[in-house]
């Protein structure tokens, strides 16, 4: 009933891509970097001037935010100078990033890619829309800057800020793949020529290149950050290729070594005990991994994640701690677990009950998963699109790629929202560009999300109707058990002997409030209904 | 009747039946308290003519979580005439020395701990308190009167016992604040005094148990 290998190799999976950013909260944007050297003027050939001088059309502009759609046709840029660089500069660091936008943005429309500041324009128009909270337009002008490379001096900055952008929800495809997936190693200064062959390593084993992941976490220095998340992915990947077949010491010691790794985050070495917790769950090894699940740290007062308990929870059952696993049930009650979508805790609470033959209870317990689920296990039935069952979508959205598409396209939706405040300072050609970025990101990221969740949806419904059917298969057991006769002489199993409470040791009620310092202390007492079997 | 007063021993039965077990947090304690130093600082507010102003220094030793000995306390009051004292000097003639006061209470107590709990604050961190009570002795020196009219004064000893209550939380493993409320009952020839104590102290906990 629990799940599986495969459904371990899945979770960690799932962690993959999220080794590359971490779990840092997101960094404040990037030191400021000192002005660049002013360069000679551009030199190339400029359109002839249609419009008004920028700084004339933002203060012509209308508060109301159109779309790009709505926007008139845009005229040819006008041809910018130097002196137009230089203000922009100057506003920028007197802090008016939206006059150092738009006319950064002048320039850039003014100057051929060519030009010498061409690049540092691009690169601070960039920080100027991440320091304005518009990350994502941001990351669209440094990936810019990264890929036309025409500028070695601001390549570094350029790689530095994206590192960062890398740590909140951001676009994979432009950043990961497009940038660090696909630059050309050999130019790349140290600072991120580690970062780079990590992630082009990941993009390799993504596709399911191991030998050429290999290559490029070969070039990683020894000790480093990176070399660290490389060893944990080419593990992942390797336990996915195993299948179902058993798992070899080795890689439980590796993954055990790497959660000992202070160069990963916490959030890698908690994933890392887990994967050990699950690996030895696999071998029967239930010892073992209750050791591993006590090796998660989590931050004080934090809930904790609820698979982690759940899987705990089956631990304790399956060494015969039906007691422990109650306490465990009992804190996969708690508000904060309240949405999580866990079809196993019904079948366990079921299975602890039946084991100490609390026959009642265990019939409700089990029918609480077909009571809670019914609207899901309904669609499920009626083959509705999945989708739209928010028990299932908010279940589909809650872990993996489907979560972080969710997160950025969320993060999307914000940005464009503020993005409406700019709409006198950007000017209306900057304005208009900063809609499409926008209107395109959303529409791919929506486009994304709703890719990966007809898929992510499928296995959370067929997770249910396995717990669907063993609830079937409970009630009809325990129907047995209910109508079982009892035999003359039977008796009652002598009572266990409850472990007194040890010196420095308190114990609080539970009284169904819960404290989150406590979600790892509950002790149930239950006495065993079970009639001894030498007595029959 | 009868039913009305079976009506909730049956519901219990029927809860039990249907959500057997007791669920209880089992916690190792957080904080727990061994070799401890007090400073503290107080008043002694019950004498209508002087009011004092203390400073306590004790040294408790914790047998276990519940039962402590404070070995040794010794509490010097800083004491201030009152406004009716001033009054009465002054629009009376009474000779000032004329109105007892405690100069120090030293003593030892025992230190019974029943109640350890927790709280939370502001909904986001969890802190911990302890509440306990106090019995012991002491014994004070006060100055006394030896002629009211000359004006001469001299000191005595009174023997007592001191009982109070007090409440302590805990800031780290080694930190915690104590403010107790305790009464000194001092035996002396002409009859029992009660001398109060609310003091606020700062208490370091040496070879804390983890």
């Amino acid at each position: 009933m629990r799940d599986d290998v495969k459904t371990s190799v899945l979770v960690l999976l799932g962690l993959l891509p999220s080794l590359a950013f971490g779990q840092t909260p997101p960094a404040s944007p990037p030191a400021a970097a000192p002005p660049p050297q002013p360069a000679q003027a551009p030199k190339g050939p400029a359109p002839a001037p249609a419009t008004p001088p920028a700084g004339q059309a933002a203060a012509a502009q209308p508060p109301k935010a159109p779309s790009a759609a709505e926007l008139p046709a845009k005229a040819p840029a006008e041809k910018a100078g130097q002196a137009l660089f230089d203000e922009a500069l100057q506003d920028y660091f007197a802090d008016h990033k939206e006059s150092a936008a738009r006319k950064l943005y002048a320039y850039i429309e003014g100057t051929p890619p060519t030009d010498e500041n061409h690049p540092w324009a691009q690169y601070f128009l960039a920080r100027c829309y991440i320091d304005l909270g518009l990350r994502h337009a941001g990351a669209v002008y440094l990936a810019r800057v990264a890929r036309e490379r025409s500028n070695p001096q601001v390549l570094p900055r350029t790689l530095e800020a994206l590192r960062t952008l890398i740590l909140v929800p951001h676009d994979e495809v432009l950043i990961d793949e497009q940038v660090f997936g696909s630059l050309d190693l050999g130019f790349l200064p140290d600072s991120v020529s580690d970062y780079a062959n990590y992630e082009q390593g990941l993009v390799d084993l993504r596709v399911g290149n191991e030998r050429w992941a290999n290559t490029h976490f070969a070039k990683l220095e020894e000790g480093s950050i990176e070399a660290s998340r490389a060893k944990f992915a080419l593990l992942v990947t390797r336990l996915r290729k195993l299948e179902g077949k058993d798992v070899p010491d080795d890689m439980v010691e590796d993954f055990l070594a790497l959660s000992n790794d202070e160069k990963l985050t916490q959030e890698a070495r908690n994933e890392a005990r887990l994967a050990v917790a699950r690996l030895r769950y696999e071998r029967k090894d239930f010892e073992g991994a209750l050791k591993a699940y006590d090796m998660v740290q989590l931050p004080s007062l934090d809930p904790g994640r609820a698979t982690l308990y759940l899987e705990e929870a089956w631990t304790r059952y399956n060494l015969g701690q039906l007691r422990a696993a109650m306490g465990l049930l009992t804190t996969l009650d708690a508000p904060s677990f309240r949405e999580e979508f866990l079809p196993d805790k019904y079948i366990l609470r079921a299975l602890v009950y039946r084991d100490l033959c609390h026959y009642l209870p265990a019939k409700r317990a089990a029918k609480e998963l077909t009571r809670r689920y019914a609207e899901s296990l309904e669609s499920i039935r009626e083959r509705d699109d999945l989708t739209l069952d928010a028990r299932l979508r908010a279940a589909a959205s809650s872990h993996g790629s489907t979560k972080r598409a969710a997160r950025f396209r969320d993060s999307l939706t914000r940005e464009n929202e503020l993005k409406s405040r700019y709409a006198g300072g950007f000017g209306e050609r900057l304005f208009s560009q900063t809609t499409k970025i926008y209107e395109l990101a959303i529409a791919e990221a929506e486009r994304v999300y709703r890719q990966r969740l007809q898929e992510s949806v499928r296995e959370e419904a067929d997770k249910l109707l396995r717990a669907a059917e063993q609830v079937r298969l409970m009630e009809y057991e325990v129907g047995l058990k209910l109508y079982e006769r009892i035999k003359r002489g039977a008796k009652l199993v002598q009572p266990e002997k409850q472990a007194p409470l040890a010196e420095g040791q308190e114990a609080f009620r539970f009284d169904g409030e819960y404290w989150n310092d406590e979600l790892r202390s509950y002790r149930v007492s239950i006495p065993s209904r079970c009639i001894e079997e030498g007595a029959l | 009747m009868l039913l009305v007063c079976l009506a909730p021993l049956a519901a219990r039965a029927q809860e039990e039946l249907e959500n057997p077990g007791v669920v209880l947090a089992v916690q190792d304690r957080t904080y727990r308290m061994n070799s401890e130093l007090m400073l503290a600082g107080g008043v002694l507010p019950l004498d209508a003519f002087t009011k004092g102003i203390s400073g306590q220094v004790s040294y408790t030793y914790h047998f276990s979580d519940s039962f402590a000995w404070q070995i040794g306390r010794f509490l010097y009051s800083y004491n201030v005439a009152t406004g009716l004292q001033n009054q009465l000097t002054r629009d009376f003639g009474v000779n000032p020395t004329a109105f007892p006061q405690t100069n120090w209470i030293a003593g030892s107590d025992a230190m019974w701990t029943p109640v350890y709990g927790k709280f939370a604050w502001l909904n986001s961190s969890v802190a911990h308190f302890e509440i306990y009570g106090l019995l012991g002795v002491s014994v004070a020196n006060q100055r006394i009167s030896s002629t009211i009219a000359a004006g001469t004064t001299s000191t005595e000893f009174l023997p007592g016992a001191n009982f109070g209550i007090g409440w302590r939380f805990y800031m780290s493993k080694s930190v915690s604040f104590r403010f107790e409320v305790t009464d000194n009952l001092l035996f002396g020839t002409g009859g029992i005094q009660n001398i109060m104590v609310v003091q606020l102290g700062v208490c370091f906990n040496f070879g804390s148990t983890e």
